[in-house]
């Protein structure tokens, strides 16, 4: 048997809301990523193959599962488009599924199960068809049966759809309550109902009770404790003299001194009610701080060949621009415009001054053709602010606060790598040539395509 | 690169074979301009040793291209090294992508 | 930070409205104008319907408050505390040194209705 599972982005959109930069599907249930749930379902029911299909990036996901030969079973991965219904999705993916019987799981969902039970026999005998549906999406199979043998009363599984953050909750309580022999968990249980990871320093005076999972390399201080139906990820602190109670805290959290967190999810420097939904930074070191990676060193050189490059520009274009500054602005056709854009880091913005020539002139074309119009960008590159080429900035607008967050290696900049190409029409276009350029760039790979940028301005199309 | 073409069903199959980037695109567009505008394509890409970002370019030139005459343009069979491509610059959500092709030249 | 004397109870009472946020920025401010505050009544309610965001000095702030009331044998009682608010009070333990009320008229009557001993 084989399983294809199909995962819609939307469907999953809110819960990279509450924990950004990680894939839905990699965000831990009781500290072990949501896929390996799915993972050992398809195992359990039989299956030498799965397939993971979605209309959204699976990048990260492909990273952590690879091939599934830690699981010994083969893993692939597959693009849908999001109209896609379920028969075109089995035809995109036909050779993989291709004179087997499939089990097809479709939607963002948990499912229940209990790894004692002989779901391998069971699978291979139920008859084709959906099996279970809930309004998030369904467990269907195609492909005929060995023997079909109806089963006895209702199937030992069923389904979850996880479509908020209160659901996320309940679902880990309901693992740590009733289900922890159920899963194959992370950790080791020389007792019931307790799993404890690797690296874990408890102090004397600190208290932990049942039922209750620790991840990796944490660290309990003085006086803490751990209340039963608690969670708590790798790589956390919890310091002195507070207390944890039906609370998850996540990876690369530190719970300050004398706090009390209560039925909550702490993640990072968030703190989210389940309840409500609501969720508050921890901004201040008294209460909470997020662990944050420093920034990569890796970036110093690219700024010292960007801040190098922009200063030959500037010189360059110093006499020309003195020249025609003063008769293209005369002429009216020296258009400016200052507006914030969004910068590389989270949050803070840069205001720019954006030029735009009319070219219905010679002067005036002679002027946007030595890129003139970007003169006074490059000393944006000598104190920083911008680089010399990469994204073209984007404008701050509320609609679209997800997309410099999210889109990684977001570097705005003097020149874009989508100019240095000659193809980009649209807008689109223009992200996919960013988006290959923000991994496959180097410093002096850079300089080469700040010339074609340059290069390329005589027959340019501008991308609005 | 090299493209050998065959014809399933109503669908226009070219296979495609080595390097699809900058030098390479001009010969993929030049032989689709040389087929009839409406005539739906699959492009098969099991055999693309390497893409880059204006061999991209060109497969999402072609497609709006049949899209505005209303034909369609699928891909098919994509390896490894293309998928990596495809998935770095976001690009699956522009097209039809199966994993066969005779399935991609039967809907 | 509005405030007013509220004479419709047996004893006046200092109504303050808190607004947006209270930070390393404004705490002394309210601990300086509570000070002032104090030589008119000892009872308060501080109304945090329009309080977005506190952070640990500004519940430093609140609880000296509460403690300078105590002191003058008064009370300190909060009303309508937002979602993000009430979280910063139970995760700090805050919660417990305070009577909260759901809103303003309840903190208000709290008083009337308790009487002193």
């Amino acid at each position: 048997m084989k399983t294809l599972l199909v995962i819609r982005e939307q469907e999953s959109a809110w819960l990279l809301d509450q924990f950004p930069g990680i894939h839905p599907l990699l965000v831990p249930i009781c500290n072990k990523p949501f896929i390996e749930f799915l993972v050992d379902f398809a195992i359990l029911a039989g299956s030498e193959a799965l397939r993971i299909v979605s209309d959204g990036g699976l990048r990260d996901v492909e990273l952590y599962c690879a091939n599934g030969s830690r699981w010994g079973v083969e893993i692939s991965y597959g693009n849908i488009n999001p109209a896609d219904d379920t028969y075109t999705v089995i035809e995109k993916n036909r050779r993989f599924c291709l004179k087997e019987r499939i089990m097809i799981i479709s939607g963002f969902l948990f499912i229940r199960y209990d790894k004692k039970s002989d779901y391998t026999s069971l699978f291979a005998s139920l008859q084709s068809g959906e099996l279970l549906r809930c309004p998030h999406g369904s467990i269907s199979l195609t492909g005929d049966a060995a023997s079909v043998i109806s089963p006895a009363g209702t199937l030992p599984f069923s389904l979850v759809a996880l479509d908020s953050i209160g659901k996320y909750y309940e679902l880990s309580m309901e693992i740590l309550r009733s289900g922890l022999n159920k899963y194959v968990l992370p950790g080791y249980s020389s007792e019931a109902d307790c799993y404890i990871g690797r690296n874990v320093i408890i102090p004397k005076s600190a208290e932990i009770q049942k039922p209750v999972i620790i991840g990796n390399n944490v660290q309990l201080l003085a006086n803490t404790v751990i209340h039963a139906n608690s969670v708590i990820g790798s790589n956390v602190i919890i310091d002195r003299d507070s207390v944890i109670s039906g609370s998850i805290v996540m990876d690369n959290t530190y719970i300050g001194e004398h706090l009390e967190v209560e039925n909550k999810i702490a993640a990072g420097n968030l703190l989210i009610d389940p309840e409500s939904g609501s969720s508050i930074i921890m901004e201040d070191p008294h209460l909470l701080t997020a662990m944050t990676p420093s920034r990569v060193a890796g970036t110093l050189l690219r700024r010292v060949v960007h801040t190098f490059a922009a200063t030959i520009l500037i010189l360059i274009q110093l006499l020309p621009w003195l020249l025609l500054r003063p008769i293209v602005g005369m002429q009216g056709k020296w258009k400016r415009k200052r507006e914030p854009y969004y910068t590389a880091l989270a949050g803070k913005n840069v205001t720019l001054t954006s030029t735009y020539i009319e070219s219905n002139g010679s002067l005036s074309t002679l002027a946007k053709t030595l890129a003139l119009d970007r003169f006074s960008l490059l000393f944006k590159v000598l104190s920083g602010e911008l680089a010399l080429i990469g994204n073209k900035p984007v404008r701050v607008n509320a609609s679209i606060r997800l997309l410099p967050n999210r889109v990684a290696g977001y570097r705005p900049a003097v020149f874009s790598y989508a100019e240095a190409e000659d193809w980009p029409e649209f807008c689109i276009d223009t992200e996919i040539v960013e988006h290959y350029y923000a991994v496959h760039s180097n410093p002096m790979k850079d300089i080469s395509m700040t010339q074609k940028a340059i290069f390329h301005r005589t027959y340019q199309n501008h991308c609005t | 690169m090299n493209i050998s073409e065959k014809t399933v069903n109503h669908y226009t199959i070219l296979s495609l074979q080595g390097i699809l980037n900058a030098s390479s695109a001009p010969t993929l567009r030049n032989y689709i301009a040389g087929l009839p505008e409406a005539q739906s394509l699959v492009i098969d890409l099991e055999k693309i040793e390497f893409l880059d970002s204006s061999g991209l370019g060109a497969l999402v030139g072609i497609a709006r291209k049949k899209k505005s005459s209303s034909a369609v343009m699928k891909l098919a069979r994509m390896n490894d090294r293309v998928k990596k491509v495809f998935e770095i610059t976001q690009a699956y959500t522009l097209f039809d992508i199966y994993d066969d092709v005779s399935a991609a030249a039967e809907a | 930070m509005i405030f007013h004397l509220d004479t419709t109870t047996p004893q006046p009472l200092g109504v303050v409205l808190l607004k947006k946020r209270i930070d390393s920025n404004n705490s002394s401010e309210l601990q300086k104008a509570f000070t002032q505050w104090l030589q008119q009544t000892n009872n308060f309610v501080f109304d945090c319907a329009e309080l977005d965001f506190i952070d640990s000095s500004g519940l430093g702030a609140i609880v000296s408050c509460l403690r300078k009331a105590l002191e003058q044998h008064g009370d300190l009682k909060l009303a309508a505390l937002g979602p993000k608010v009430a979280m910063i009070f139970e995760l700090t333990k805050a919660k417990k040194l305070f009577s909260v009320f759901s809103d303003r008229s309840e903190a208000i009557q709290s008083f009337s209705t308790v009487s002193p001993k």
